[in-house]
């Protein structure tokens, strides 16, 4: 009964707030981690320059 | 005049000690449960070994001190920080019985260092360890600092809800989430499990992806999520993170250690729909730029050392250690000898100031926390300020951090002080590593990391370091996750009690 009641889309109504935070947090990591790395791609093309 | 502890003191810090004990009995149990599911049987008396002795410990200590009078801050502190050694004891027992480190002195040190979230490791063989032995070590850190688990004794034992809020103090913690410290306990419990699920599928879907069976990807993949988010840094495998030679297993790594460097409160705020805050927020700038500068750095002279020369070794070496040593994790893509024998001085040093300046404040992150760094870097801002505007002028300088905050003389001293005492230890432990015949830079890579609650390691750190450095160096684990102030406050009441002894 309680499978069958059971909405995804209820269910990220619901819990919205969350999932996106959760996210959010990801797209932190993922913002650190390309300004990383366009840092690294940076470096290597100064290199190869002088 | 500072009074010294009285009897009734010592029963009530007795008495609430009685609580972790029980805990760790209860810790101790879970990891059976692995041994059942691997058919390691051999392994299941050295667990209950270990929490019969932590539950008659408990049970002493309840029988004996028992008392109805609460707790206050100088219990709290003095609690926490025996609780920070008594916790580690109690749980390097079954590691020792299973001959998974060579003596006791190292178990107590892989115990204290899995409690603290440090990661620096001293076993033997880990690539040969039981499933159940390995998860111990794994959850531990989980347990100890991903979650705080003296405190949580407290709150979910405790009959008194204050005894919990001072413990929080005594671990250097402010946390406001909620005014119940239950409810409090309950919401970090519960954003800590969110991410070990997060962190989970990622380094199982990671370890799929390189090839590794669906049982070792996910059991490697629960271990090294709970590792990651403590920022602990301990690892299933000798080679730690190097071993997979996987560019997907070191992004789930990444994405793991960040989130732990954060806030349990920034976290309670975003998870609450408040998702501007994840910009706005003063931790998370400096945590951002200090990552970004400290990279470019290292980066830099790596690449004009010619060590690593193209773009994704540059990353995954490079990068990727200061994210490791500045969140304080300790997860390692490359052997320790190359750290102390390829790697320039100067990207050491760097990687060791990481390090000290660790993730957010109320993380499961050490080092000096970068509200800290921020507000004394504001402080210098606004002294300037001061000097150059007339002197009827006032100048104020705030931060925001879930809310605005104004800086208050009272927090510019606490975190000078918190800073400075990091820095007396810091040295303090690099002399005693040099003294012992080992390079400046790697000793002060190894003390760093190990004060910091890092994990990692040039090497110094093996199953044969040297007695003195492998004590100092289980002094600076415990006196860094304490944040130093609750390691002198108990010094201070046993060196009060030496002298002038305990009165009734």
């Amino acid at each position: 009964m309680a499978l069958r009641k059971f909405s995804i889309l209820a269910f990220l109504k619901k819990n919205f707030d969350f999932i996106t935070g959760v996210l959010g947090e990801i797209g932190l990591t993922v913002l650190i981690m390309g300004a990383a790395l366009a840092i690294c791609l940076l470096l290597v093309f100064v290199k190869s320059v002088i | 005049m500072i009074p010294a502890l009285t009897r009734e003191d010592l029963k009530i810090i007795g008495y609430n000690l009685s609580r972790i004990s029980y805990l760790m009995g209860g810790i101790l149990l879970l990891p059976i449960i692995v041994a059942v599911i691997y058919r390691e049987i051999d392994t299941i008396p050295f667990f209950l070994i270990g929490a019969s002795l932590a539950f008659i410990l408990g049970s002493l200590l309840n029988h004996f001190l028992e008392t109805k009078k609460e707790m206050e801050l100088k219990h709290a502190v003095v609690m926490v920080a025996v609780g920070w050694l008594l916790a580690p004891v109690l749980a390097s027992i079954p590691i020792w019985l299973s001959n998974a480190t060579a003596s006791y002195l190292h178990a107590s040190f892989e115990s204290l260092s899995g409690f603290t979230g440090t990661g620096l490791t001293v076993a033997t063989d880990i690539d040969h360890l039981s499933h159940s032995i390995n998860f111990l070590r794994h959850f531990l850190q989980f347990v100890g600092d991903g979650i705080g688990i003296i405190v949580v004794s407290l709150s979910i034992l405790g009959k008194t809800k204050i005894s919990s809020v001072l413990a929080f103090k005594g671990e250097a913690k402010e946390l406001g989430i909620r005014p119940s410290i239950v409810r409090t306990s309950r919401i970090i419990i519960g954003i800590a499990i969110t991410f070990l699920i997060v962190g989970t599928i990622l380094f199982a879907a990671a370890g799929i992806k390189e090839g590794l069976n669906p049982g070792t990807a996910i059991f490697d993949g629960l271990n090294h999520s709970m590792t990651g988010y403590a920022t602990g840094g301990f690892s299933t495998r000798s080679q730690n993170l190097l071993f997979y030679h996987s560019v997907w297993v070191e992004v789930a790594a990444i994405v793991t250690m960040i989130i732990g460097a954060l806030n349990f409160n920034l976290h309670y705020a975003i998870l609450g729909g408040k998702r501007k805050e994840i910009l706005k927020n003063i931790e998370v700038r400096i945590l951002f730029f200090s990552l970004l500068a400290l990279g470019f750095l290292v980066s830099a002279n790596l690449i004009f050392s010619n060590l690593y020369t193209s773009p994704d070794s540059l990353f995954r070496k490079g990068i990727f250690h200061v994210i490791s040593g500045q969140t304080t994790t300790g997860f390692q893509t490359a052997p320790p000898q190359h750290f102390m024998l390829l790697w320039p001085a100067f990207s050491m040093i760097v990687i060791s100031i990481a390090m000290i300046l660790g993730g957010c404040a109320n993380s499961t992150s050490g080092g000096i926390k970068m509200v800290r760094i921020g507000i004394l870097f504001k402080s210098i801002v606004r002294e300037v300020r001061q000097t150059l505007l007339p002197r009827s002028a006032v100048v104020r300088g705030t931060f925001h951090n879930i809310e605005d905050t104004l800086i208050t003389d009272t927090m510019i001293k606490g975190a000078a002080v918190i800073a400075m005492g990091y820095i007396v230890l810091f040295t303090f432990g690099t002399m005693i590593t040099v003294a012992h015949g080992y390079s400046v830079e790697s000793s002060m890579f190894e003390t760093s990391s190990a004060l910091g609650n890092v994990g990692l390691s040039s090497g110094i750190t093996s199953p044969s370091m040297p007695f003195v450095v492998e004590v100092t160096y289980m002094f600076l684990m415990w006196a860094g996750k304490l944040e130093i102030i609750a390691v002198l406050v108990l010094m201070g009441f046993i060196i009060l009690g030496l002298r002038k002894g305990i009165k009734k």
